[in-house]
């Protein structure tokens, strides 16, 4: 992804034609703002690909209540830096973005909510939010059209629960960050709860190309169903890790990491498993992307057996263990189980103790099937999404890379050997 | 009945439920057993345990039913192979961390947790890991804490937040390694112990009680509570004529209160087997000289011999502790045995005043936790009635009350009050002028030192109410006061609107006092009597002195008793079958726990052995049944009552009181002169300390060893555990553990 030098400031956001689509909005009705969203055929970034527009369109007009608009900048998803990337080059694209959102929604505020180690990205948001409002782009009567919209930013102290939207709002309210009940929907029930919408930094930063565009037209830089362009942050064992930016429908898979990202960092060792969309999707193994023509969409990556999830693409050569690997996660994942409900707490518990002692060399042959289990009875029974992206990656690493399952339960401890070398 | 019958379907069978009724609820009233834990009627849905999935039609997963509300239509499955694993699943993770050390858990019999796995019959445990530890630690003097047993259902924090308002407890690190903690290590709140009532498992405990039996071991007993007015139902657990503790009745079989208690209802329990009960009828043969133990035949012979002699020169002053059939045998024995006129209660502050004009119905405690508007005039509910301010609390939170206070103190509840009128100290009786009248506005906000405007305020808020506005009259306020507040709160009604009356009496049959023997001060009783006859102990035991002869009832020796020539050992509340009268009128059974300790007797047997000495007979056969049908057939109130008709006390019976609109202008008269002679004073700025007036030492709390630390400001011991963890490693070195894990502690 190219950025423009100084992209930050202002003034060099304003020379490459910043700004001109908030003006534009706040001269449209804000239905057909929201019609537009609604044809660019938008889908959240922030990883459940849920259709923008029509979240939007979900926000009762006629409530007396205030309305905001939330930016979930907190980019908690392993694997995942590209809103990152936004921030801290084109801090004036999110501010746009959410302020055509603002005026869209009949909104006069919003938020920006970081994760806590995102405060130095927040310090830049702050410098450009006050630049905005200095020359007018936010505060009173923007562009004339007597509307009203002012932004703050808030950091959470760093937990990974804090990306799950309700979450979020508790935590910008002062409370735990714990998830709360839906229904009912931020949409009606938000943030104080009043009406909220709440978008990922990217699903922000794609409004002013929409507006500028058109939806119709924005839509068709990718597919039909996925619209637009989408930002993927690759990182692991390839040549040119870093943030991509590529059309929704991009043919292939193989062929982005194989040339577009320079292929696999050491030219002896052959690709081995992929995970697409951050950590909490499926991972795939060698033999699902290779020669498979894998569309790089939200249908393409559900057809190949994963998903798109935030676009934080982990790759992974063969001397990765993935019991290993997979471990690891699992620890990330009982770490930032927020203690809300029983499955996640304590199944995500037991996944780790299971995994210290099968890598401790004490693997029994009944250990793969109680993690299935385990993991079985976590998925779909958690009171928020968590605990599903904690069972995804353990059912997928069993399903698709046994082998590495059962070489730790028959050799026990003396598999480390190949651990250790893997990681000098 | 059901307001909004709909059709839902349940395992097949077409049923009706209510529109809007919660679909767990639903199952469980139509015999269909789902498993729960964090659920519970009364607080906010959680949804966290994960026990109660079931599957819903037209629904993608299988969903919690304690957060779905029932439409029409609705076709739900309780049972299937899906379900049943998925609950056994979760029983299996709450196992996980759990240490399965029922034998010997205080818990262990009434755990909810293990009667769900019980119930399952076969549980595979496949969780071979280590399990999470932490010390079992004190979070209070009576609060006990054991977080390995927690399964994070976090009832506690919810009944702290919600029923208390207290936020106490918390809920402190995150994950498996989430605690349940209070702030800054130690819990300095009211200690009502309303979080061990609802902790399904063993995590929170009875620090009074640890230990002592096993729960199965227990008699338990119904009963009502002896501390405050408000009538709790209480359940006491006793083996072997020990009672060794006290907790709520059974939610679903409950009384007026639920499930909620305080700290001196559930805790103070420990004066009834006290060594220093008076274990037998005690003689001072000469005045200055000792009490010297007597048998029951001589004692009784003597007082009868004397009373009979001093005859109306005789003071009959009774405790507003006693049940009504006691409090009824004193006024028997006054009218007939020593025909006397000089009868009294020692109430601290009699509310007769109140009883004797009233205009409009006594609330119940359920009107007041659906009430519209609540005005709340004198007294602090939250020190002196639990059960009323939980209700008013919930009002405000659950049901957006408006609530409005009067008082000369900032109480707590002043910050869920909508408008506080601050009153200067020793004035907040010029409200009472203003309740109607607003010609007085101007006079008593200057005596109140307020803006004239909010007075105005408070009438408007009350004509603006459309359901329920309920007038509790605080015991801070003046007899004139009071009834005048109760005379006028009658013609505040009207456009569908009712106005009810609460009283804020002081003692636990203050109102029942009121009812049999009126409203009688110790004061005017003792003032020219030249005897005494005491049952209960004197608010001021100086009026006494120079008495020529005393007789005095009580459990313990104290003030009065130091003036008494003859003392009688008197059964506590746990020993007698009686009645107490609440607050709301409602009359409730006191019932036997245990038999009379030592040698006492209740007290209106006492009064009865001494009425057949001197030849009179009482009117009532020699059991509590005969004096409860002599009580009612003596009080208008209680016409017709009988014990059979007390028992069901989850739907309490109220005493009918004549409701009539009063003249009351001459008390008007009298209240204006009061109130213009109240000086101008300064006004109370701070709110007092949480349990102020609840921790106080007085002759029962104070036999409760816990309620000594309580009320020297609890202080935080050094060492929290319960006992220290030791490792025994190998080599037969002891190994201390760590501390226990508080919240903010790192992982």
């Amino acid at each position: 992804m190219v950025f423009v030098e100084n992209g930050h400031r202002l003034s060099v956001y304003r020379d490459h034609g910043g700004y001109k689509s908030l003006q534009k909005a706040v001269g449209m009705a804000p239905a057909d703002v929201i019609e537009e969203v609604k044809a660019s055929a938008l889908r959240g970034r922030g990883g459940a690909g849920f259709p923008t527009g029509m979240k939007w369109s979900f926000v009762p007009k006629d409530s007396p209540k205030a309305k905001y608009v939330v930016c979930n900048a907190d980019e908690s998803e392993p694997g995942s830096f590209k809103d990152r990337y936004l921030m801290e080059r084109d801090p004036h694209a999110l501010i746009e973005g959410m302020t055509i959102a603002g005026w869209a929604l009949g909104s006069n505020t919003g938020y920006v909510y970081g994760r806590g180690e995102y405060r130095y990205l927040l310090d830049i948001m702050d410098v450009a939010i006050a630049e905005a409002r200095e020359a007018g782009m936010l505060g009173k009567n923007i562009f004339g059209s007597g509307f009203d919209y002012d932004l703050h930013t808030h950091t959470g102290a760093g937990a990974y629960i804090c990306g799950e939207e309700t979450a979020l709002l508790s935590s910008l309210e002062g409370y735990r960050g714990h998830p709360r009940m839906k229904p009912p929907f931020p949409a009606v029930e938000g943030l104080y709860a009043s009406p909220t919408v709440v978008n990922n930094v990217e699903t922000f930063t794609s409004v002013p190309q929409i507006i500028e565009m058109g939806g119709i037209a924005w839509r068709d830089l990718g597919t039909e169903k996925s619209g637009g362009t989408k930002l993927w942050s690759i990182s692991g064992h390839v040549k040119k890790p870093g943030v991509y930016e590529l059309p929704m429908g991009y043919a292939d898979m193989e062929k982005f990491i194989m040339e577009d990202c320079g292929g696999m960092l050491r030219d002896d060792k052959k690709l081995k498993a992929v995970i697409p969309g951050g950590s909490s999707v499926y991972v795939m193994n060698a033999g699902q992307i290779i020669g498979q023509n894998v569309t790089l969409d939200y249908e393409g990556l559900v057809a190949a057996g994963s998903s798109l999830g935030t676009g934080g693409m982990i790759v992974m050569d063969e001397t990765v263990d993935i019991v290993e690997s997979t471990k690891n996660l699992s620890e990330f994942y009982k770490h930032e189980s927020c203690g809300w409900c029983t499955p996640c707490r304590e199944g995500t518990d037991w996944l780790v103790k299971i995994f210290d002692r099968i890598t401790s060399g004490g693997g029994r042959p009944e250990d793969v099937q109680l993690m299935l289990d385990i993991a079985d009875n976590i998925e779909g029974k958690s009171f928020c999404p968590l605990g599903d992206a904690a069972a995804w990656p353990v059912q997928s690493a069993i399903k698709q890379f046994p082998d590495d399952f059962k070489k730790w339960i028959v050799n026990g401890a003396a598999s480390n050997g190949h651990v250790v070398e893997a990681n000098m | 009945m059901l307001k909004e019958p709909i059709k839902v379907t349940i395992n097949g069978a077409e049923i009706e439920a209510e529109k809007g009724a919660v679909l767990i609820d639903v199952c469980r009233d139509n015999a269909e057993n789902i498993p729960s834990f964090c659920y519970y009627k009364d607080l906010a849905p959680q949804a966290s345990c994960r026990m109660c999935l079931v599957r819903i039609d037209k629904m993608p997963k299988l969903q919690t039913s304690c957060t779905i509300k029932v439409t029409d239509g609705m076709v739900v499955t309780t049972q299937s192979p899906e379900i049943e694993k998925a609950q056994r699943s979760m029983g299996e993770f709450l196992l996980t961390n759990h240490p399965l050390d029922c034998p010997v858990c205080d818990r262990g019999g009434e755990c909810e947790l293990q009667e769900v796995i019980f119930d399952w019959g076969d549980v595979e445990e496949r969780f071979k890991e280590e399990k999470n530890k932490a010390p079992e630690k004190y979070l209070s003097p009576i609060v006990a804490n054991d977080p390995q047993r927690c399964i994070l259902c976090k009832r506690c924090t919810r009944v702290c937040d919600e029923w208390m308002g207290e936020d106490a407890i918390e809920a402190g690190n995150r994950g498996a390694n989430t605690v349940i903690g209070t702030y800054g290590g130690w819990l300095n709140c009211s200690q009502c112990g309303n979080c061990i009532e609802v902790c399904p498992t063993g995590t929170l405990l009875d620090g009074v009680y640890r230990h002592a039996t096993r729960p199965w071991e227990l008699d338990q007993t119904i009963t009502t509570d002896v501390y405050s007015s408000d009538g709790m139902q209480l359940s006491i657990g006793s083996r072997a004529g020990e009672v060794h503790r006290i907790v709520a009745r059974d939610r679903y079989v409950n009384g007026l209160n639920g499930e909620f208690l305080d700290v001196k209802a559930r805790f103070a329990h420990e004066f009834i087997n006290h060594p220093d009960r008076i274990k037998t009828p005690l003689i001072r043969y000469s005045k200055g000289g000792k009490l010297i133990p007597a048998t029951w035949d001589a004692a009784i012979k003597y007082v009868a011999h004397k009373l009979s002699a001093y005859g109306s020169e005789t003071a009959v002053v009774a405790s507003p502790r006693l049940t009504n059939e006691s409090i009824a045998a004193l006024g028997f024995f006054a009218r007939d045995a020593v025909k006397t006129e000089k009868v009294g209660v020692a109430d601290r502050q009699s509310m007769a005043a109140f009883f004797e004009n009233l205009s409009s119905p006594l609330a119940t405690h359920k009107d007041i936790r659906y009430a519209s508007t609540i005005v709340l005039i004198g007294g602090d509910p939250e020190e002196e009635q639990t059960y009323t301010a939980k209700q008013i609390r919930q009002a405000v939170r659950n049901g957006g009350a408006k609530l409005i206070v009067v008082n000369e103190t900032p109480i707590r509840l002043t910050t869920k009050a909508s408008i506080f009128i601050h009153a200067n100290h020793g004035s907040v009786d010029a409200f009472a002028l203003t309740v109607l009248d607003a010609s007085n506005d101007s006079f008593a906000a200057e005596k109140l030192g307020v803006d004239a405007g909010l007075l105005g305020d408070v009438r408007d808020a009350v004509f603006e109410t459309k359901g329920d506005v309920i007038i509790v009259c605080g015991s801070d306020l003046s007899s004139d006061a009071q009834a005048v507040i109760a005379a006028t709160a009658g013609s505040l009604a009207g456009d569908g609107r009712r106005v009810l009356l609460h009283p804020l009496p002081l003692y636990n049959n203050s109102v029942g006092a009121i009812d049999i023997l009126g409203g009688g001060s110790e004061r005017d009783a003792l003032r020219s009597a030249k005897a005494a006859y005491v049952v209960g102990s004197l608010q001021d035991a100086s009026l006494l002195a120079g008495k020529e002869f005393v007789v005095v009832q009580e459990l313990f020796e104290t003030e009065t008793t130091v003036h008494a020539d003859v003392v009688f050992p008197a059964a506590s509340f746990a020993e007698v079958d009686g009645t107490f009268t609440n607050n709301a009128g409602n009359v409730q059974r006191v019932r036997k726990a245990i038999e009379p300790l030592n040698q006492s007797k209740p007290d209106w047997m006492i009064t009865r052995a001494i009425a057949a000495e001197i030849g009179v007979d009482l009117g009532f056969e020699p059991s509590a049944t005969s004096a409860f049908k002599a009580v009612a057939d003596a009080v208008p109130a209680y016409e017709g009552l009988r014990y059979p008709a007390l028992k069901d006390e989850s739907s309490p019976v109220q005493a009918k009181y004549e409701i009539a609109s009063r003249d009351v202008s001459g008390a008007v008269d009298s209240l204006r002169r009061s109130v213009d002679a109240i000086q101008p004073a300064d006004k109370i700025n701070e709110t007092p300390k949480v349990g102020h007036k609840l921790h106080r030492l007085t002759t029962m709390t104070s036999k409760t060893p816990q309620f000594h630390l309580l009320a020297n400001g609890n202080p935080k011991p050094d060492n929290l555990l319960v006992s220290p963890l030791v490792q025994i490693e190998p080599s037969g070195a002891k190994r201390e553990m760590a501390a226990a894990v508080g919240v903010g502690d790192r992982e």
